[in-house]
């Protein structure tokens, strides 16, 4: 490790009701590898994001080569050579690699695009990293790994003396992460400085020489790699915070019947034989990291996107789902992670969301029965104390917390017999979370069987029965409540799966 | 202003309803002083009405196909498609006038069921959709007629009963008929599931479909309605104006579609207005008519609609950024 090259201190930044970093510090070398570790929503992208002038910092230093500095967009951080490799690619299929690669900034012979001169230099680019990519090569026939080489490669030609990596192996295979290593390690041994975000704990034990611990936005300390275990880094990333009233012991009914049971499910890359049975009067927790699968599992579940392989039970009998409206006939329904996109019409009232599922059982005939549909509508804000001046308010106008429980009313007017809530409480405020609690454990207590995906720790803890763990969308683990703490659970979340 | 939109009867009617309202007797008023009063009688209003007729049902249908949030087209041609081929079965194969207006709606909603089975069922964008269904309208009149202008049948004529459906003895029958639709029209929109999937797909699809709702088939719905009125359309068109040609139409699909977002249907979706929509093509046809009465350029009318159609959408687009 050489000189510091990047130190990040005591940046501040708030959204408008979010303290996104409290004083967050980093120190970049040079010639080494850091990593940038947290849970979900701990403020790793948002520090980057600071730091390569997305975001604005409310305070706080950066000094980049021994000057204070302060970028107001990517392009002048990237001119100074911070320059992120994004988890997503930013390429343009259609074009060549070398086309990618000086993308913005193409070499010109009079108006004309130079395509021959950024091939050889693409070429002697490629060389210089050891890596066989041909730049004539059109991008979207590359495999992903060799697609994130080039974005590397695009770095690297900004003349990057830092680079952040934003979970670079999420999408690799074992070899293509054995070469990204190399580049990697190449990188370091030229001086640059790397800051590498990642889940995987493995990976950060084998490439990286220090690690920065980030929780709830707050900055918790940094080890150095070598001299330090998986189990400091994950007790580091969880803390010691005493939550309230934690469940302590599985609350279903003894000997409760199985309503729902998934057999080797598989759906697309990230739900990969994933099986589990749910209980009646049970709250069955999903916990993982973020892209683990889960939601993907509950949308494969729901028939929202289409099953590859797999059997679904439900009550003992096997059956089909290929749209939502069979996995509505069977009684499931779903409470969508993004409510506004997924869950509520905006543009409607209360009544008529809270009839959605069900409009059948509110008509005569083609006609709405509206006030049928009026009545269900007013019994379900009664009983869930939904704030609205009315059911004939455009739920447009209700906050974040009254709008799930207008979903929650959609499902329980059509008396949905397992409900798969989805982040139930993101995007919610205390109160209306404990509300939100009360309910779910209410609804579990009256004989719904309920799955919940968290990423909240807090959350799963509270609320769930039982625990299903999963990462890289394969199911790592499953724990009663009794057996179950922060640690066991990052352990599965971050298993290294072969 | 605020305290005028918060007046219960205001809204009630609808805020943008009384100002349209408003805007179409000052229109009036102006064409009357305008034209020295030529616009009092009954005949220039008449004339006006038979230009509202058709235009209203083709209104009316797009009105259904941008509350799913989509578009259509390709109605001004599948109009004159109906025509053609229903007058060239009544004037040259001899089908009995009964039977050529059946086969006006059956075209009409034939390519209403094309459309929304490639919009709904294959995803296809239905803007492609229905200008390849223009196309194709056109190309099948053309073919079917062997390019030749089809006349229908003067009131005296043989099958000139079918006249009386615009005008009966001087009284406007089409009126009556226009607005009978409309109001079912109105129930369907507000009061019926259909009305309700569609503006609620209109407004956000993936949430409706995920609460098990049929959304393909309901989005479908819209485009088969859509075709029905069509077919009505061009019932009426002829009523009034006797002669379609082939390889045209087009110049109503912009009128129509102008109609239909100055009465308040939003071109994203998820809002529709039938009332608005029927003042909106008043307000047209009256201005068609004023224009005509006053000599002016024809073209003019081009230009005024293509006008109201931005500064509706516009107006819509400004609406919701404020909401948001």
């Amino acid at each position: 490790m050489g000189e510091v090259i990047l130190t990040m201190k005591g940046i501040d930044k708030s959204f408008p009701g979010v303290h996104a970093l409290d004083h967050v510090d980093l120190e970049v070398r040079k010639g080494e590898v850091h990593a940038l570790m947290g849970e979900n929503g701990a403020g790793k992208s948002t520090l980057m994001k600071v730091l390569t002038g997305i975001y604005k910092k409310d305070s706080g230093t950066i000094t980049y080569e021994g000057k204070e500095v302060e970028f107001h967009n990517t392009r002048e951080a990237q001119d100074a050579g911070i320059v992120i490799v994004h988890q997503e690619l930013n390429m343009l299929g259609d074009l060549t690699v070398a086309q990618n690669v000086f993308i913005g900034r193409e070499f010109k012979k009079g108006i004309r695009i130079d395509d021959k001169k950024m091939n050889e230099e693409a070429r002697k680019l490629f060389d210089r990293m050891h890596i066989d990519i041909d730049p004539t090569e059109t991008m979207s026939r590359l495999t992903v790994g060799k697609q994130q080489m080039c974005e590397i490669a695009k770095a690297i030609s900004h003349d990057a003396k830092v680079i952040i990596f934003d979970e670079p192996s999420a999408a690799l295979t074992e070899n293509e992460i054995e070469e990204l290593f190399k580049i990697i390690r190449d990188l370091r041994k030229q001086g640059l400085g790397i800051v590498y975000i990642s889940h995987r704990m493995d990976e950060i034990k084998v490439i990286t020489d220090r690690v920065t611990v980030m929780r709830d936005g707050t900055y918790v300390g940094t080890l150095i790699t070598k001299d330090s275990t998986k189990d400091d880094i994950i007790n580091m990333m969880v803390g010691r915070v005493i939550y309230e009233d934690p469940k302590t012991q599985n609350m279903t009914p003894k000997g409760s019947p199985v309503v729902l049971k998934v057999d080797h499910l598989n759906a697309g890359k990230m739900v990969r034989d994933v099986s589990f049975e749910l209980h009646k009067g049970e709250i069955l927790g999903f916990s993982g990291l973020m892209g683990a699968g889960r939601t993907e599992t509950m949308r494969a579940l729901f028939g929202a996107d289409p099953i590859d392989s797999g059997d679904i039970y439900i009550n003992g009998k096997k059956v089909i789902i290929r749209s939502p409206q069979d996995a509505v006939r069977h009684g499931i329904g779903y409470l969508s992670e993004d409510r506004k996109r997924y869950g509520i019409v905006v543009q409607k009232t209360v009544a008529e969301n809270t009839t959605m599922a069900d409009l059948d059982d509110y008509s005569n005939g083609p006609f709405i029965n509206k006030r049928k549909e009026h009545d269900v509508a007013e019994k379900f804000v009664k009983s869930l104390d939904t704030k609205t001046p009315g059911v004939d308010q455009l739920v447009v106008n209700l906050s974040g917390g009254n709008q799930q429980k207008v979903v929650i009313a959609k499902w329980l007017t059509r008396n949905s017999d397992i409900l798969i809530f989805d982040e139930p409480t993101r995007g919610i405020d205390v109160g209306a979370k404990n509300e939100i609690y009360k309910l779910m454990n209410q609804l579990a207590a009256e004989g719904k069987a309920i799955i919940m995906v968290s990423s909240e720790m807090t959350e799963i803890l509270r609320m769930s029965d039982r625990i299903v763990v999963m990462c890289e969308g394969k199911k790592t683990g499953e724990l009663d409540i009794s057996e179950a703490t922060q640690e066991n659970i990052m352990n599965m979340a971050t298993r290294e799966i072969d | 202003m605020e305290s005028i939109k918060q007046n219960p009867l205001v809204k009630k009617v609808g805020f943008n309803r009384i100002v349209l309202c408003i805007v179409l007797l000052l229109l009036y008023a102006l064409f009357c002083v305008l034209t020295g009063g030529s616009f009092l009688g009954t005949r220039r209003i008449l004339s006006a009405l038979n230009y509202a007729y058709f235009l209203g049902f083709l209104s009316l249908a797009v009105t259904f196909v941008i509350a799913t949030g989509g578009i259509d087209f390709s109605i001004g041609p599948v109009m004159f498609c109906c025509a053609l081929m229903a007058g060239f079965s009544f004037n040259i194969h001899g089908v009995p006038m009964g039977a050529a207006l059946v086969i006006s709606l059956v075209v009409g909603l034939a390519f209403g069921i094309f459309n929304g089975y490639l919009v709904a069922y294959w995803d296809v964008p239905s803007f492609i959709t229905s200008m390849a269904s223009m196309n194709i309208a056109k190309g099948l009149a053309s073919v079917f007629t062997q390019t030749q202008s089809v006349s229908w049948p003067q009131l005296d004529g043989d099958g000139g009963w079918f006249r009386n459906l615009v005008t009966m003895n001087g009284i406007p029958v089409g009126l009556v008929i226009l607005l009978v639709i409309a109001v079912i029209c109105a129930v369907i929109l507000n009061k019926t599931k259909m009305g309700r999937y569609i503006l609620s797909l209109g407004s956000n699809k993936e949430a409706v479909r995920l609460s098990g709702v049929n959304v393909k088939k309901w989005e479908m719905s819209a485009y088969i309605l859509c075709g029905l009125l069509v077919g009505i359309a061009a019932i009426f068109f002829v009523g009034a104006y006797t002669t379609v040609q082939p390889g045209y139409g087009d110049q109503y699909n912009n009128e129509a579609i102008a109609g239909c977002v100055m009465g308040g249907t939003s071109m994203a979706g998820g809002l529709a207005s039938i009332s608005g929509t029927i003042i909106g093509v008043l307000i047209i046809s009256l201005l068609q008519e004023g224009i005509m009465a006053l000599s002016l350029d024809k073209n003019l009318q081009l230009i005024i609609t293509g006008v109201i159609v931005i500064v509706a959408v516009f107006a819509d687009v400004v609406a919701r950024r404020r909401k948001n």
